[in-house]
This record gives C-alpha cells, sequence and structure tokens, in this order.
C-alpha cells in the first residue's frame, strides 16, 4: 500500500523535481515497482473506461428514452407546420381574391381585352370576307383584317358584324377614338338581339383612361345591366371597383 | 429530446455546476447531453453516419468536455455551444477515420498517454514496455469483480472527484477513511489481476 500511495502522489504532481528524478530512478533500478507503476496507469485506463462506458450507457438510456418522448412533440411539430402551410396558402388566396376584387377597372378591361380579343371566333361571322377579316385578324394581321371590316360596313353600315370587328380591331391597334366610333355605331342599332356596342365601348373608354372616360364608361355598364344588355356580368362587378 | 432540452442552463451556471459543484455534477453531465443533443441528427445528416455514430460522436464529444471544463482546459474563449461543436465535427471525422479499426480507441489511449507524458523518457520506456504487457481487458475484468464498495471508491475517484467529496457521496467517516480504504482496494484489485495474470 505504501508504494500505492507513493505512486498515486507522483501522478498527482505533489512531487518536488528532487522527489520527481527518485521516483522515475526507481522505476529503472526497481522492476517490481516498475511494474506496479505500470499497472497503476493501465488501471487507471480501465477505470476511465468503464467511467466512459458507464456515462455513455446513461446517455444512451436517456436518448433512448426522450426518444419515445418526442415521438409527440413530433406529430406536434407536424401539426404546427401543417397550420402554418394553411396561414400561407389562406393568405395567397386571399391576397388573390383581393387582389382581382381590388383591380381598377381599366386592369380589368386589359384584362377582358387580352382573354377575349387575342383572337376571334370564326364561326361568329357569316360571309366570306367576314371570315377573311377574322382570319387576318387570328393571324396577327390586324390593320388589313380592318380594312376589310372597314370595307364591308362601308358597303353595309347596317353590318353589325363588320362594326364590331372594325371596333375589336381598332382596339386591338389601340386606336381608341376609331373603336369608340364603331362600339358607338353599333350600340345605336336597336334592331339586334343581342348588343354588345354598349359593353365595348366601356371597356375601350376604360382602357383609353382619359379625362372623363372613367365616368362615361360607369354610366355605360349601369346602363348594360340596368338593360340587361350584352356583357351584363362582368358589367356587375366591375361597377364594384369603382 | 425536447422535454428536457426546453430547461436551457447557460453556459456559466453550467461550467460552475461541473467545475464546484460536484454533487450536481452528474445533473449536469445529463443536461448537458441533453442541451445539445440535437447534433446527433447534425452529424447524421452532415457526415451521413448511422445514428449508433453519430451517437457515440456525441456521447464522446460530451465526456470530453466535461474533462475539460472540470480540468479548466476549457477557457471559455467561445461558447460552449461552439466548443461542443468543433469537438464534435472532429469526432465525427475521426469516427469515419476509424471505422474500420476500433472505434473504442477514439477515447481509450487518452488517460493512459496523459500519464505517461507525466514520466520522463528514459523510465517512460520502461513502463511502456511493461504496459503493452498488461492485459487491459482482464484489468477490467477485474475492477468489475472487486465488489460494489470498491469499485465505487475507484471509480468515483478516477471521476475527478477528491477524498472529501467520496466520503460524503459514500457517507465515510473521514476523507483519510476514503484514501486508505481506496488504496485498500488498489492493492486488492493488482492482487486478483497477478493472481490469476501471473
Amino acid at each position: 500500500m505504501d508504494n500505492m500511495e507513493y505512486i498515486e502522489s507522483y501522478f498527482k504532481g505533489n512531487n518536488t523535481a528532487a522527489q520527481k528524478l527518485q521516483f522515475e530512478n526507481k522505476i529503472l533500478d526497481d522492476p517490481g515497482f516498475a511494474d506496479e507503476v505500470a499497472f497503476y496507469i493501465s488501471a487507471n485506463g480501465a477505470m476511465k473506461q468503464e467511467l466512459y462506458d458507464e456515462k455513455k450507457q446513461r446517455f444512451r438510456e436517456m436518448y433512448d428514452s426522450h426518444k419515445v418522448i418526442t415521438m409527440k412533440p413530433r406529430v406536434r411539430s407536424l401539426w404546427k407546420y401543417m397550420a402554418a402551410a394553411s396561414v400561407i396558402i389562406a393568405a395567397f388566396v386571399l391576397t388573390w381574391i383581393f387582389s382581382v376584387n381590388s383591380a381598377s377597372p381599366h386592369q380589368l378591361a386589359d384584362k377582358y381585352i387580352q382573354q377575349n380579343f387575342k383572337t376571334l371566333n370564326v364561326t361568329m361571322g357569316n360571309g366570306d370576307s367576314l371570315q377573311t377579316g377574322i382570319s387576318l385578324f387570328n393571324s396577327g394581321k390586324l390593320d388589313e383584317a380592318l380594312s376589310i371590316f372597314e370595307t364591308l360596313e362601308n358597303r353595309d353600315p347596317a353590318n353589325s358584324e363588320a362594326l364590331k370587328y372594325a371596333g375589336i380591331v381598332s382596339l386591338r391597334l389601340n386606336n381608341y377614338d376609331k373603336a369608340i366610333k364603331y362600339f358607338s355605331l353599333l350600340a345605336a342599332n336597336s334592331s339586334l338581339y343581342s348588343n354588345s356596342g354598349k359593353f365595348y365601348k366601356a371597356i375601350t373608354l376604360l382602357e383609353r383612361n382619359s379625362e372623363g372616360d372613367k365616368e362615361q364608361a360607369k354610366q355605360l355598364l349601369q346602363e348594360v345591366v340596368d338593360k340587361d344588355l350584352e356583357g351584363k356580368n362582368e358589367a356587375e362587378k366591375w361597377l364594384k371597383t369603382f | 429530446m425536447e422535454s428536457k432540452a426546453t430547461l436551457l442552463v447557460d453556459d456559466d451556471e453550467m461550467i460552475r455546476a461541473i467545475k464546484e459543484n460536484k454533487m450536481a455534477r452528474r445533473q449536469m453531465e445529463n443536461q448537458l447531453f441533453n442541451q445539445y443533443s440535437y447534433l446527433i441528427k447534425e452529424g447524421m445528416n452532415k457526415y451521413s453516419l448511422e445514428q449508433e455514430d453519430a451517437f457515440t460522436a456525441y456521447s464522446d464529444t460530451i465526456i470530453q468536455s466535461l474533462e475539460n471544463i472540470a480540468g479548466s482546459i476549457f477557457e471559455k474563449r467561445s461558447s460552449l455551444k461552439t466548443y461542443l461543436y468543433k469537438i464534435f465535427n472532429n469526432k465525427c471525422v475521426d469516427l469515419i477515420r476509424k471505422k474500420t479499426t476500433n472505434k473504442r480507441s477514439i477515447y481509450q489511449t487518452a488517460p493512459v498517454s496523459e500519464m505517461m507524458n507525466m514520466i520522463s523518457d528514459q523510465a517512460k520506456n520502461v513502463i511502456q514496455q511493461l504496459i503493452e504487457k498488461n492485459d487491459f481487458d482482464l484489468v477490467r475484468k477485474r475492477i468489475n469483480e472487486l465488489g460494489e464498495n470498491c469499485r465505487k471508491l475507484l471509480l468515483f475517484f478516477a471521476d475527478g472527484y477528491n477524498d472529501k467529496e467520496i466520503a460524503e457521496f459514500l457517507e465515510y467517516k473521514t476523507a483519510d477513511v476514503v484514501k486508505t480504504s481506496r488504496l485498500r482496494c488498489m492493492e486488492k484489485l493488482r492482487g486478483m489481476y497477478t493472481k490469476n495474470n501471473g
């Protein structure tokens, strides 16, 4: 036991330089003592390893038990993510609805033109010249299409189809004054069962957006609604945005 | 690990408890382990480690950090979190390198080399040769055959507790009684080891 205490004292670092030298000389001179020192170090390493394994086992048990516990929070956190995703989606939907509802009359008119006046249905008209004009319009030859529709209108001022298409092409060409003229002529034709003249004129006014156009467009749209004219559904919605 | 990790303990409190309040040390070890256990998952993702390997790297990190904190090797130049993170990354890299050999060797040689470094070169060579002859696994086996009292005395001391603290834990009358008992246990261990090995 004396040697063990002596060895322990050395490794605690309590010895003076002289005592250290004496200790190390004893290792060199006394094989039995050297063996005890070697065992002390080995045993210390073994104990540290025991401690390491014990701690690791303790951590393992803790980790495994918490893993079971964390299964519930994981489900909870999944709900959190789902709730967050729902909020984001709802925000997008509301933003979209709001953006649709909050679009200005000018934006709505612009959108209508993009959606409805890009191409014309060839079955809409009758007669060779009218179909040729529609085909030219659909192939992007707007000036040539307008020329045909104007020719038809000049030949027969009562040709409502020619008037309508002449107005649409003029609108596409951003010739708003001309478009308004044709749509006004169309609107004035009271013999038609379905007349889109007033609605199209309102669109053109909103698109031109000059001073007083908006107010005039609003009156036309109100008239479309009141008289149950073509474009009533859109007119009702658009009036709410003024 | 959320259930306990939510009770976060700040660095200063944890370091003080580990270094000074040895009665609360084990509790702090557990706290430290829980507090940063998310690193296990990070090790799995970042280094493509199996969960068991990431757990080993993290356990080693905590055990080494505890020793460094207790031994004042950790100088608070960074936060505890940063310090652990660096050690953990090194452990993961070591683990990947040593995966084909013995994983436990990451830790195993450390205590032996610490003591060896205290001995001058000439004596060290003699001791080194003798240690290589010792059967490490047999020593461990004998430690576990010592009996619970002796085993506890030796392991507490090896874990850095002094005789006074051990006396408090294990309800010995005095520190001197602990020291005497402990040295006897060490002799007993050597006797058991040499009896079957000698």
